[in-house]
């Protein structure tokens, strides 16, 4: 019975990290071994999940990071985090031919045909030294690959056994000395046990509500504490003895299809019905909807759109089909964008940010709007542009953080963020400083490159143009970011009894304001006229980056909430991109000043 | 020409002048933040953001240059003559000459706050009492003489006058007339370990009753530093001399006697005292549900002040407020504490006679950035309108 077989591993697993000599539930029969041809076969899928089975397991309600949300949820980011994709692409076996799963899919099969899943490639290792470390026999062809449970297990069923004797081994390491071998190491041995401790089994899922109000109880439970509290003779109520048995029956294996539906829609009536009477449920369709629409990835779509729209537009800027078509797409996809923000709002019930990846979505959908109006107010069609490229890159910067993090992007908030007041003030204000910096950066770099280029050489109208908008972005900006770094000031002095600790976020936020301060004020010394200044807008976006990403990147200071491994990267690249525009501006710059002392000699 | 008085005036008034402090106050926070990777928060400050001058390392190469307290102070100068006095009277110019005046307000609450602010923390399990808070950074060596049934009398010596946190000391006497002995100090680490002195190896400390200062490196996080000395009491009388170890960890102070009085000598973490008693009745943590993350936690406490007392909790973003002194629920521990065993709550307390300036400043900065940003808009608007 594969409960039992749940319970022994869940035991096992306990003590597989003290001791090594560990033994795998999943046993890869030898094709020869007479004693496993007598056995009963384990329950494999041949067709696809029936669809009422799928959407009653997408509405399961699951408590997990600390909140309530649909199994649908769970299911993506635990995909995500093993696999690195929000698809499980796996082979029929028939030729080269695959078949897409999708997260909910793979957890049902992971849960209800283990045997099956068992062989779905969901371990990402980075660094083939790790399998090699696991001695399993794998002939690796890249240096970054999936591997199946079985995989890992290896032929010998000691794969995983020396994964965990790795771990043990590496675990008294500080984390910051192990080497990336071991770190991977410690990460597949994590993922492993997680894999099949909590997800090879309906009864390692917290999706049992407790009876009492929330205030009162507010754990969930886990099939596992259903059967103990019974065996305990504590199991509170009919209905709790009705869901332990629906678990149970799902479990064992040993079910018709028509058994399974009426169990699994037994088990979900329950829990639905306890989740509710809790008041726990409300924002669980929802947040189904929010995902299924998914409104982040029809506004990067709708701004790629708009791009192509917008730069045909610039070869036929008289073209007035072009013009509204990109109008229409810049405003569907930013109402997109907001409107993915407003569902997150209500599901929450927080303002719109609180995370290092709600700013990413925030500021393009802020920064969008903004250009919309300076197109709205001077038909240039440099704003319309400027909120496609801003909505281009911000989306796919969002997605590619989530794709990075690999966790849930709506996740319970540390004590200090538990506060609507300051989210709502400091962070928005802060965050539309960055997003008008942002713009102003790009209308700054759009100046600076037309310079370079020599397009629009004879239209002065156009840079004049250009600088009052980069110019006027910035005063915009330096409103917000000033303002929002002394309510950053005021929150820190409520919080943590000073206004001011030379954090690095904090001292992000106060580069932002020196800097944007610093070329309104050569502005208005003469220092800077409307090249220089445009150089200079250019380069502020390079320290907005610093303020937003890159102290994160230092790993210190009060303010490090945000992760961000693996977007050096993108980091590096923007300053590159940025400093290189600036650099070659300042030469032309130079060149058009020695240029006009000789005309004047 | 400008005028001889005309002259600096003009200078310190200058957009040149704000701009190259503007500049250096950049530069400063920028590296400032990169040299936390390397050195802890206090000792970047100390040596970026409150001092005159500093020597920056570029590698091997020196690069001197203002510290950040030096060019807040003239870009206070360059604001109060370029920002204010020079730009009175222009009526285009009211919401910047009102900005000017919020950012002047909010380098007067920074350096108010440097001068004259204490800081500290109370760290009390339920049941505790405190009516002092100690600071994170500063030590003191105190002296305590017992008077029997009449209690102590304490003399308080500050961390200035026996210890600097960036030099070796050199031998120092401390002399008082109302003391029967000179207390000489030795030598003083930063960060240091008490231990026993082995057979096995020798140490270039000295050892007394077997025990020595192990130095250490200074942590990153200054708070962490336990502090040591080595000192001697030579009695005045006799001019016999005792020596000792003193350690900020020490579970009791060191005791002698001298000239027939019995004294205790130790090296603490400086104290402030409150105007009230503070008690904790009960600390709550809650954890968001299935996770080890804290979602909130709270200190219930009762204020004692002469005869009456006062009930309130203190929470997270909610300090207290009382008579020039702010409470905050700062934190808890142990952190690897089990179910079932106490928790502490930590408590910082600030005494800032600033404490609600930048608030203000914040309202009036808004204030006028809004009112002449808004009117730069309405103009590029019209602008705009009038072109089409």
């Amino acid at each position: 019975m594969k409960t039992l077989i749940g319970f022994l591993t869940s035991a096992l697993l306990a003590t597989s990290l003290a001791s090594p000599c560990w033994a795998a539930p999943w046993q890869a029969a030898p094709a020869d071994d007479s004693e496993a041809q007598h056995a009963d076969p384990p329950p494999f899928r041949t067709g696809p999940w029936p669809q009422e089975i799928l959407e009653l397991a997408e509405s399961l309600p699951i408590q997990d990071g600390g909140r309530i949300k649909p199994l649908s949820t769970y299911a993506g980011f635990t995909l995500l985090r093993l696999t690195g994709r929000r698809r499980l692409e796996i082979p029929t076996g028939v030729g080269e031919e695959t078949v897409q799963l999708t997260p909910i899919e793979w957890l049902l099969d992971t849960m209800f045909y283990t045997y099956q899943a068992a062989d779905y490639p969901v371990f990402l290792v980075q660094n083939s030294e790790v399998i090699d470390a696991l001695g399993v026999g794998i002939e690796v062809s890249n240096r970054r690959d999936r591997y199946s449970f079985n995989d890992l297990l290896g032929p010998q069923n000691t794969g995983i056994s020396r994964l965990f004797g790795l771990a043990n081994e590496y675990m008294p390491i500080d984390p910051d000395e192990r080497s990336v071998v071991q770190k991977q190491v410690m990460l597949l041995a994590g993922n492993v046990s997680f894999y099949y401790q909590v997800l090879s089994s309906v009864l390692g899922l917290s999706i049992v509500p407790p009876e009492g109000r929330p205030d009162e109880y507010e754990e969930w439970g886990t099939g596992y504490d259903l059967y103990d509290a019974s065996m305990q003779g504590r199991l509170g109520s009919e209905r709790l003895a009705q869901l332990r048995d629906n678990m149970l029956d799902l479990d064992t294996t040993e079910w018709t299809p028509a058994e399974f539906a009426e169990s699994f829609a037994s088990m979900h009536e329950t829990c639905v019905s306890m989740a509710t009477a809790r008041g726990e449920y409300e924002k669980i369709g929802m947040e189904l909807s929010y995902y299924k629409a998914d409104w982040i990835w029809k506004s990067l779509y709708l701004f790629l759109g708009a791009f192509l729209v917008t730069t045909a537009l610039w070869l036929r800027p008289r073209n007035l089909f072009f013009y509204r078509t990109g109008w229409v797409l810049v405003v569907a996809a930013t109402a997109a964008l907001i409107t993915a923000i407003v569902y997150r709002c209500l599901i929450r019930d927080r303002p719109p940010i609180s995370t290092l990846y709600e700013t990413i979505v925030f500021v393009t959908a802020f920064g969008a709007t903004v250009a919309l109006v300076i197109e709205w107010i001077n038909h240039q069609r440099i704003g319309l542009s400027a909120a496609a490229i801003i909505g281009v890159v911000g989306v796919f910067l969002s997605n590619k953080f989530e794709m990075l993090d690999k966790q849930d992007t709506m996740p319970s908030l540390v004590a200090v963020l538990d506060t609507n007041f300051w989210l709502a003030t400091h962070v928005i204000a802060i965050n539309i400083g960055y997003s008008a910096g942002m713009l102003a950066a790009l209308l700054g770099s759009i100046y600076v490159l037309a310079k370079i280029t020599g397009r629009k050489r004879d239209d002065p109208t156009f840079f004049r143009n250009l600088a009052r908008m980069s110019y006027g972005v910035l005063c915009f900006s330096v409103i917000f970011a000033l303002v929002g770094t002394i309510l950053g000031g005021i929150w820190a002095n409520d919080s943590w009894g000073r206004f001011w600790g030379w954090d690095p976020k904090e001292n992000g936020a106060l580069l932002i304001v020196i800097s944007q301060v610093a070329i309104l004020h050569g502005r208005l010394g003469g220092f800077l006229r409307e090249f220089g200044l445009n150089i200079a807008i250019a380069f502020s976006g390079s320290v907005i980056a610093f303020s937003w990403f890159g102290v994160n990147l230092l790993g210190i200071g009060l303010h490090s909430y945000g992760f961000t491994d693996g977007i050096h990267s993108a980091l590096w690249s923007y300053y590159g991109l940025q400093w290189a525009i600036c650099g070659v501006g300042l030469l032309c710059l130079l060149r058009e000043k020695n240029a006009a002392s000789v005309g004047e000699g | 020409m400008p005028s001889l008085l005309q002259r600096p005036f003009r200078l310190f008034g200058s957009f040149g002048l704000s701009c190259t402090l503007l500049l250096f106050l950049g530069l400063l926070t920028w590296l400032g933040t990169l040299e936390q990777v390397h050195m802890g928060l206090y000792d970047v400050q100390k040596k970026y953001f409150e001092s005159l001058y500093l020597i920056h390392w570029a590698g091997p190469v020196p690069i001197p240059l203002p510290g950040a307290y030096l060019v807040m102070l003239l870009l206070f100068t360059n604001l109060v003559v370029g920002g204010v006095i020079r730009m009175r009277g222009k009526k285009s110019r009211v919401g910047i000459l009102i900005t000017h005046f919020g950012i002047l307000f909010l380098l007067l609450a920074g350096f108010i706050k440097l001068f004259y602010s204490e800081d500290g923390y109370v760290r009390l399990y339920p049941g505790d009492r405190s009516s002092t808070f100690k600071s994170y950074y500063r030590k003191e060596l105190v002296l305590q003489q017992d008077l029997g049934s009449d209690g102590l009398r304490e003399f308080i010596v500050p961390q200035e006058m026996f210890m600097d946190d960036y030099r070796p000391t050199t031998p120092l006497t401390l002399h008082s007339d109302m003391l029967p002995f000179d207390l000489v100090v030795t030598e003083t680490m930063r960060n240091s370990r008490v231990q026993p002195k082995g057979p096995m190896f020798n140490v270039d400390t000295p050892v007394i009753n077997g025990a020595y200062l192990k130095r250490l490196d200074p942590a990153k996080e200054a708070e962490h530093n336990l502090s040591g000395a080595y000192v001697s009491v030579v009695a005045k009388a006799d001019g016999s001399s005792q020596e000792g170890i003193l350690w900020q960890r020490n579970m009791a102070p060191w005791v002698i006697d001298v000239a027939g009085q019995r004294w205790a000598i130790n090296l603490r973490e400086e104290q402030y005292p409150m105007p009230f008693t503070i008690v904790l009745d009960e600390f709550r943590k809650e954890d968001h549900p299935g996770m080890g993350l804290a979602r909130s936690f709270e200190s219930d406490v009762t204020l004692i002040e002469g005869s009456s007392t006062r009930e309130l909790t203190i929470l997270m973003n909610e300090p207290l407020r009382d008579r020039g002194l702010v409470v905050y629920q700062s934190g808890w521990g142990p952190q690897d504490a089990g179910p079932g065993v106490p928790l502490f709550s930590s408590l910082a307390v600030v005494r800032n006679p600033a404490d609600q300036f930048p608030l203000y400043a914040c309202i009036v900065i808004a204030a006028g950035l809004v009112l002449h940003f808004s009117n730069r808009l309405a103009r590029y608007v019209r602008a705009e309108g009038k072109a089409a």
